[in-house]
């Protein structure tokens, strides 16, 4: 009696175990899957390759026919370029070797060269609206010297937010970094047990519990409100700089715990000073750890929306300085946020999804490589 | 300045004997220290810098002329910054039921999972679940926002007798799946740490597998589970993006049932943020004061429980 309720008992506790496994499985298959179904299809060479925005320019091309031959239906001999009609308008289909757009000026006497899916708008005085091909081939062959087009570079890319995202990664490890391994040196083979250990302790232990809006919060009040910085990759990368300290610091201090007492005592007895010891021994051995910790920021990084959106803005534009209107950006998670929520279009921030997923697989796969490699080499030792 | 007077009592004496010693390696050696140090206190700084700033703005709005009620601000059940009316005890509710309930799903299946991992399942299963369960913890909140907006809100809208999918049950959901790959790691490391002759002894005692697991190794790992709860507290409470997807993000009114939309302390600061000014952007700060002070308590609670594991390690 008595073990048959056993077993029951046991049976059922066992059934529990792997349907929560089985629960905790499903969702990452079925999030997985719904990002893929839904994202995938957006996903094209267009997409990873263009800017964000729909970029008008007025470009001045000075006209000097390509020589060689070229019997293809709608060629614009003088140009040498190939257009055709899609979705209304008229785009550049095809660019000969040595045509004369690849040496555009804009309005600012800046090179500016044409691309193929490029779409002139107009030409000198022709607007290109309701044209045919026909028509569009001799408004351009029309007349000698300089022709003045107004060209549209088709946007929908993700190219500035990746560009973005690079550079608050570059930024916030360039200030976190540094701050973060020497504070690790400081706690593990300096700190001595006493108050000041203990408030430092407490306090990075606090800063790894405040929830990221609240980084947000004294960011944009700090650093875009107080120092001026407007939204700008600065602020998004001091922000992100205090954030990360903790993942940092602690990540470090554990690699540094492991790197075995006899090389200290090695270097010491040797004659080596303590700032040798760290910087030729410890730092080396514990170097693998400390790059786990880095990619482990990045990830961080990578997928932080919250403390980003008021310090470093929603614009998707490259950023061409570090404070200033010039140097909002909006990375690859705060624009699919931004996609979401302002124009609620699921479909192009789960492409944008499909992206950060690969990045955050590849981080992962990274920083287990290392993990195990290290390991191996310890043991081999 | 206490700090300060604190730093100096520590490197007082390794200062002196290094004058006894004093050559130019020992100089070197000092500024490098000093150097690490200020690293160190930089993120005491950072602490305090967050908390003076975070407050100062926030608690503006009730001192001086003209101040608003602070027993209205909390006790309030409505958000109406246009008509300057400022409540948000429906936003503490509402914060507080989604964590509970993210909390009540959450730490038993992630608790399961973990037992699983580390009790039962073969290495070779191990070595697949394992990286899920990374890949789960390391996915943006926005990508669980997206998932909840396109799956959750839409299973949700189906059944719901009032015909919205966002409601306090999406947001419930979404936070369970947010905090399990915490509740997972910090559950399956304390079950590991468990000394195998508590298995032993318990095995030796004729229980069974299951019975050894359920009596003998989770108490043991109690603590640790402990902590992974309470840190799963500090993570849905702080959830941000995610949840404003889903909540609804009502003007007033207590949640009634898991149907009702609700409006998280955290959604309440990020919704308003792009366009808010004077007042309304003090109040926002004052909501996250309100966050603010939660989330310290919470971490407080977190940091007594790993000294306790601590000084438990040590005894052992």
């Amino acid at each position: 009696m008595k073990r048959n309720r056993r077993k029951i008992h046991d049976s059922i506790l066992k059934g529990l175990i792997y349907a929560s496994t089985t629960v905790t499985i499903g969702i990452l298959v079925v999030i997985m899957g719904f990002v893929l179904y839904k994202g995938l299809p957006g996903i094209n060479i267009n997409f990873l390759t263009r800017m964000w925005d729909n970029e008008t320019t007025i470009v001045d091309i000075n006209r000097n026919p390509v020589t060689g031959e070229n019997s293809e239906e709608n060629y614009v001999e003088s140009l040498g370029i190939t257009i055709a009609l899609e979705d209304e308008n008229i785009i550049i289909k095809d660019i000969e070797k040595d045509s004369p757009v690849e040496d555009g000026l804009n309005i600012k006497e800046v090179p500016y060269e044409l691309k193929e899916k490029d779409i002139i708008a107009k030409a000198d005085k022709v607007t290109f609206r309701d044209i045919t091909v026909e028509e569009a081939v001799a408004a351009l062959n029309e007349g000698t010297g300089t022709i003045r087009l107004k060209v549209t570079r088709p946007g929908g890319g993700i190219v500035p937010m990746v560009i973005s995202t690079l550079y608050i990664i570059l930024l916030t490890l360039l200030i976190a970094a540094p701050v973060g391994i020497c504070a690790a040196i400081y706690l593990n083979e300096y700190a001595k047990p006493g108050k000041v250990l203990n408030i430092i302790r407490f306090a990075i232990q606090n800063l790894a519990g405040i929830p990221s809006i609240i980084y947000g919060l004294f960011g944009m009040l700090v650093f875009v409100q107080n120092l001026k910085m407007q939204y700008s990759i600065l602020a998004g990368g001091l922000t992100l700089s205090i954030m990360l300290l903790p993942t940092i610091i602690s990540t470090t201090e554990e690699t540094l715990k492991e790197v075995p007492n006899v090389y200290r005592q090695g270097s010491m007895g040797l004659g080596a000073t303590k700032l040798q010891t760290i910087s030729k021994i410890i730092l080396p051995s514990a170097l693998p750890g400390i790059l786990v910790a880095i990619i482990l920021s990045i990830g961080r990084i990578v997928g932080e929306s919250a403390a980003l959106i008021w310090t470093a803005g929603t614009v998707a534009q490259i950023p061409s300085s570090l404070v200033g209107s010039e140097a909002g950006a909006a990375t690859l998670t705060t624009k699919m946020y931004w996609l979401i929520k302002e124009s609620a279009d699921l479909e192009a921030a789960t492409s944008i999804a499909v992206v950060l997923l690969a990045l955050v697989i590849l981080l992962n796969m990274v920083s287990k490589l290392i993990t195990r490699r290290f390991l191996r080499s310890r043991t081999g030792k | 300045m206490k700090l300060k007077d604190e730093e100096k009592m520590v490197t007082e004496p390794t200062a002196k004997t290094n004058q006894a010693v004093a050559n130019q390696k020992d100089y070197k050696d000092m500024v490098f220290r000093t150097l690490f140090l200020l690293c160190a206190l930089l993120s005491v700084l950072s602490v305090i810098a967050i908390i003076t700033f975070v407050f100062s703005k926030g608690l503006k709005p009730f001192f001086g002329q003209n101040a608003y009620s602070l027993t209205d601000f909390i006790t309030g059940l409505k958000w109406d910054p246009g008509k300057e009316v400022y409540g948000i005890f429906y936003m503490i509710v509402g914060s507080v039921l989604a964590t509970l309930g993210a909390i009540v799903l959450g730490v038993p299946i992630g608790l399961m999972t973990a037992v699983y991992i580390a009790e039962i399942a073969p290495k070779k299963i191990v070595a697949l679940i394992r990286p899920a369960i990374e890949l789960l913890a390391g996915i943006p909140s926005v990508i669980y926002g997206a998932f909840g907006l396109g799956v959750i809100v839409q299973l949700i809208k189906k059944v719901s007798p009032t015909g919205q999918g966002e409601s306090l049950l999406a947001v419930i959901c979404v936070l369970t799946i947010m905090i399990l790959p915490t509740i997972i790691t910090l559950s399956e490391s304390s079950l590991r740490a468990v000394p195998k002759s508590y298995r032993e002894a318990s095995y030796g005692l004729g229980a069974s597998k299951i019975q050894t697991i359920f009596k003998s190794v989770i108490p043991a790992a109690r603590s640790g589970i402990l902590s992974a709860t309470v840190l799963g507290i500090g993570r849905a409470l702080g959830e941000t993006m995610a949840v404003m997807m889903i909540a609804g993000n009502n003007i007033g009114g207590l949640p009634g049932s898991l149907w009702d939309k609700i409006r998280p302390l955290t959604s309440n600061i990020s919704m308003e943020m792009s366009y808010a000014s004077g007042r309304h952007q003090d109040m926002l700060f004052a909501t996250g004061v309100v966050l603010f002070l939660f989330i310290l308590v919470i971490n407080l609670i977190l940091i007594r429980i790993t000294r306790k594991m601590g000084n438990e390690g040590s005894s052992n």
